[in-house]
């Protein structure tokens, strides 16, 4: 038995016993499907039919085809725009929750909750309809006095930007909100008694050490942000498809099945460089406060 | 010595089929499967619905409307057979669940042509004899009686049309003159900007607008020919206000005005407004140019597949599929209205129904329209289609 404070090596069968269960979980479910997906990317397809032959015509067709950077880019770009948008709205609201409402936060966070857990596809047609050229939004400004179709951003990026920041809000404002609520509140009264103004102990406590949370749902979101379809598709118009759209389409209209897990590896490959990049910066940056 | 269904199992496994005498009993890994779903579907309402176990277990992969309650019940009814249904959104990923392994369990396919016609090389489909279906052949419109050049394969019939329709041009005549629909011009002019919808289906908003730049998808392309079709749906996207997958989002963007026209689509979006009373979207086919036609007609097909371990019932489906009675109900229906291939059916049309499906127009639009098959370079158009529209971003 390893006993406590006993250090503890891969050489202790107990260990290993404990670990089993979970790397064969892992190995069955997430490594074993991916190595698939990996040795998928270098087969080809004949009339739309696999065929089992080795070959890195799908690697050289992605390196060679500018437009799959280009919908990376632009996968990324609106992904980093939305966790940006989302970590702003949310900051404000988790700030409320915590801080200001806490009398009224229960029902602000069961709301929240059936907002998020209502069907994402119900949710995007609901903005479609309220957006429309023809829909309730123009309709009552209208009725006020505007003019027709004053609002035209249906079937663009910013409205593609807006269902993604819509679907996805609930992921930053909860995990925003768990690190504010667990801030010592005598932190916050100490700076204060320092002779801190609100806005300078929200700088110097509350935000820093709210960062936890803002890091955690950045990463939830972004992750999620790169793999949405549903909004560049319906609010957007699909004509500035991301990278989950293209590979849906290479999978399932062109039969393409290497093209599609390449694709698929790209962007997994991809999403996760960031993710380690800002995570390397992020350690630096406090490392570099600490020193 | 032959193979058993079970030599792949463990030897503990393998020794308990043999002593329950399961490896005499014919038992295939089809049959096991579909046992095993029924054992799953009595679990699962826990045994205490009283339905009588039905002899047979078949399943069915179709677009819907196939599954019909008004269709299937009947069939089932007479063969005391249960058939479950694996419902397909899109073609190409209909074929490519067969390939990936569900023809082992299913039985019939009933999908668009062309990807009916390609089971045929990929070795999926059983191939019919048409002498067995002379009796269907007899009800059928000339034009899909064998040898329906379609659906063959080396010569061989994969499959037999089902329901039909036309790919032209998706109109609402409140605020588009059907005189202007001649030609696909109205999706390059400038003052349509913002205006024009194109249906994000694959291949079909493609294959009109090679025809208009007068390419004929359905031949060989080089890269010159494959060069106007970029050129094509370049100038295509500069329109574009949206790409639509939804059906019904179509249908209200032509309803309240905000789509001008849409492209890709045809009777199959227009049928099911015109049945609500909407009788001023129609689909409408350009006039031929350049020595080519500028409809498209679309044909689904019923395929029996060749893993089947009940060919003579999936026979018997596919014949009770394109009957008058199941063709009445099958064109018919809330999602979309089309008409079949099954002459009898027409007899059966109220005025009003005739009206919906605009039986009086099918064959100008039948006689304007190349017939959809499998284009040699769908591939190359396709991946053409992504560039072009992440160059249009």
């Amino acid at each position: 038995m390893i006993g406590e404070g006993e250090p503890k090596g891969w050489r202790q069968p107990e260990l290993w016993a404990k670990a089993l269960p979970s790397v064969a979980l892992q190995t069955l479910f997430f490594l074993a499907p991916l190595l698939m997906t990996v040795l998928l990317t270098f087969q080809e397809t004949r009339s739309f039919m696999l065929q089992w032959a080795w070959s890195l015509k799908t690697w050289s067709d992605i390196f060679s085809r500018p437009h799959y950077w280009t919908i990376l880019w632009h996968t990324l770009w609106m992904s980093a725009l939305c966790v940006a948008l989302c970590v702003l709205i949310s900051l404000p609201v988790a700030y409320a929750l915590a801080t200001r409402l806490q009398s009224m936060s229960g029902h602000v966070k069961v709301l929240i909750t059936f907002a998020f857990l209502t069907d994402a596809t119900l949710k995007t047609f609901g903005w479609v309809l309220f957006l429309d050229q023809k829909g309730a939004a123009n309709f009552l400004l209208e009725r006020i006095g505007f003019p027709p179709a004053m609002i035209g951003f249906l079937y663009t990026d910013w409205a593609t930007l807006l269902g993604m920041v819509y679907n996805l809000l609930a992921f930053t404002i909860f995990t925003i909100y768990l690190s504010i609520a667990n801030i010592d509140r005598s932190l916050i009264l100490a700076a204060y008694d320092a002779g801190a103004s609100k806005w300078r102990a929200f700088w110097e406590v509350t935000l820093p050490l709210s960062r936890p949370g803002i890091w955690t749902g950045s990463v939830l979101v972004f992750l999620l942000s790169v793999g949405v379809f549903l909004e560049p598709k319906v609010l957007g118009g699909g004509k500035s498809p991301m990278s989950a759209e293209l590979i849906r389409q290479t999978f399932e209209t062109r039969v393409n099945w290497p093209l599609g897990a390449a694709l698929t590896i790209v962007l997994m490959v991809t999403a996760v460089f960031v993710i380690l990049l800002f995570n390397r910066v992020y350690s630096l940056r406090r490392h570099g406060a600490a020193a | 010595m032959s193979k058993t269904w079970y030599g792949d199992l463990p030897k503990y496994y393998q020794r308990q089929i043999a002593a329950l005498g399961l490896d005499e009993a014919g038992m295939t890994r089809r049959r096991l499967m579909k046992s095993a779903a029924a054992a799953a579907g009595v679990a699962a309402f826990g045994g205490s619905i009283g339905h009588a176990r039905a002899a047979t277990q078949m399943q069915y992969m179709c677009w819907e409307g196939y599954n019909d309650a008004r269709i299937i019940d009947p069939f089932n009814q007479a063969n005391d057979t249960d058939i479950s249904f694996d419902l397909i959104v899109d073609s190409p990923g209909g074929f490519a669940k067969l390939q990936a392994g569900a023809s082992r369990e299913v039985d019939l396919v009933s999908s668009d042509m062309p990807w009916v016609t390609r089971m045929g090389p990929a070795g999926l489909a059983l191939e019919l004899n048409p002498d067995d279906y002379a009796d269907v052949y007899a009800t059928f419109y000339d034009q899909f009686k064998p040898p329906f050049e379609p659906l063959l394969h080396d010569g061989k019939t994969i499959g037999v049309a089902t329901r039909w329709g036309w790919v032209g041009a998706c109109i609402n005549t409140d605020v588009s003159k059907e005189e202007d629909w001649k030609s696909y011009d109205p999706v390059f002019d400038a003052k349509n900007k913002d205006k024009i919808c194109v249906m994000d289906w694959g291949d079909w908003p493609i294959l009109p607008m090679a025809l208009h730049a007068g390419i004929n998808p359905y031949e060989e392309l080089d890269d010159a020919a494959l060069e106007e079709v970029r050129k094509v749906l370049r100038a295509m996207f500069k329109n574009t206000r949206t790409l639509v997958a939804d059906l019904t989002q179509a249908q209200k963007g032509l309803l309240d005005g905000s789509l001008l026209g849409c492209i890709g689509a045809g009777s199959y979006l227009t049928s099911a407004v015109r049945k609500q009373g909407h009788k001023n979207i129609i689909a409408r086919v350009p006039d031929p140019r350049n020595g080519l036609k500028q409809g498209i007609i679309w044909v689904e097909a019923t395929a029996i597949v060749k893993e089947t371990d009940q060919p003579e019932l999936a026979q018997k489906l596919l014949k009770h599929v394109v009957s008058k009675e199941s063709g009445h109900i099958l064109s018919l229906l809330d999602t979309t209205c089309n008409v079949v291939t099954n002459k009898g059916v027409e007899q059966l049309y109220s005025d009003e129904e005739k009206s919906i499906l605009e039986v009086d127009y099918m064959w100008h639009a039948y006689d304007n329209s190349e017939m959809h098959r499998i284009a040699p370079n769908i591939d190359d158009m396709l991946a053409i289609w992504q560039e072009e529209l992440a160059a249009a971003q």
